[in-house]
């Protein structure tokens, strides 16, 4: 297992906390936080659960948090930009 | 847009902790009625509360702020980090309201905007939650909706003290320190009035907005109680205010 963090800017900040698996390059925990507004705000603890075991790469990942947030209204980020703050872990 | 309201429920709360504020907002949001609640106060001692989503430890400098007698808790709502030094906060809670997001800020931004035009100012909605004089920022405002009900708390800048907001926020490395001081205090804007000043000018707003009639009013017994007890088990404790 492997901890990593990254902030990206979008609209608003994204912060993010991942300990993935090395191995089977999936997540194993994450952690979502930043002054964005989610509505209901309980969708992003629905969010952080649906993404563990998800494969870090792009595809996977647009399609869950899609999912995820699929009753849910988010402003300040989107699927797109919160994949890449995931992604962008990676780098760093 | 329109919307009317008959009647709304004022309290003037004044200057209190900021556990307490952020437990009486609860505490009127789960007892709203028909009737829309309009409150305005303060915070003494002066506090630090971040969004919902945010990590206390990542925004804040909390033993700076113990040290320096500042409050900090976490919010109901989204958004970022404020200091509540020399500003106005006001909650609106109703449960009549646009179900689209952006226009229900719009419609409580609206009354808010009509206060800050009574100084003479050209106030404007900025998406998805600020109002700007010239552009710089002079109030950020948050929503929640629980069970159907929708709380709209804000603040009111009546003074910018940009140091004293880095002193106790984190911010990125010493070097880039002073252009980000330098650029926050090109884009907000204290309406330099007083609290009482913008108290009137608010109760004007939202009456002039809704077409209502206010009706001013002080917190029940049972309100009273509730909240001394929210804001000692909930808004007072590590469980709530590092939660995330």
């Amino acid at each position: 297992m492997r901890k990593v963090h990254n902030v990206l800017k979008s609209q608003k900040l994204i912060k993010i906390a991942l300990e993935y698996d090395e191995i089977s390059n999936t997540i194993h925990s994450i952690k979502i936080t930043g002054d964005f507004f989610l509505y209901p705000e309980d969708s992003l603890d629905k969010l952080e659960t649906n993404l563990i075991d998800t494969k870090l790469e792009k595809n996977s990942l647009i399609q869950k948090i899609r999912e995820s947030l699929d009753d849910s209204q988010a402003f300040g980020f989107d699927s797109e930009s919160l994949t890449k703050a995931i992604l962008g872990c990676l780098i760093h | 847009m329109n919307f009317k309201f008959n009647k709304i429920r004022v309290l003037e709360t004044g200057k209190n902790t900021a556990s307490w504020n952020m437990a009486l907002d609860e505490v009127l949001m789960k007892g709203t009625t028909e009737v829309p609640v309009l409150r305005l106060y303060g915070w003494e001692p002066p506090a630090v509360s971040i969004g919902y989503f945010q990590r206390l430890n990542e925004e804040v400098n909390v033993k700076k702020c113990a040290n320096l007698g500042i409050d900090v808790v976490r919010r109901i709502t989204g958004g970022g980090a404020v200091l509540h030094d020399s500003e106005l906060t006001y909650s609106f809670i109703t449960k009549r309201y646009p179900q689209n997001i952006i226009d229900s800020y719009k419609l409580i931004c609206d009354a808010i905007i009509i206060a800050i035009n009574k100084f003479g100012f050209n106030a404007k909605f900025s998406p998805l939650n600020d109002i700007v004089v010239n552009g710089k920022k002079v109030s950020g405002n948050a929503q929640t909706r629980k069970k159907n009900i929708l709380l709209q708390h804000g603040t009111i800048l009546l003074n910018t003290d940009i140091e004293k907001m880095f002193s106790v926020l984190k911010v990125p490395p010493e070097k880039m320190r002073d252009k980000l001081i330098t650029d926050v205090r090109q884009r907000v804007f204290g309406l330099d009035r007083t609290f009482e000043e913008v108290v009137i000018a608010l109760r004007e707003g939202f009456r002039e907005k809704f077409h209502a009639i206010l009706i001013d009013d002080k917190l029940s017994n049972k309100e009273e109680i509730e909240t001394e007890r929210v804001a000692k088990e909930k808004y007072s404790s590590d469980k709530w205010n590092f939660g995330r």
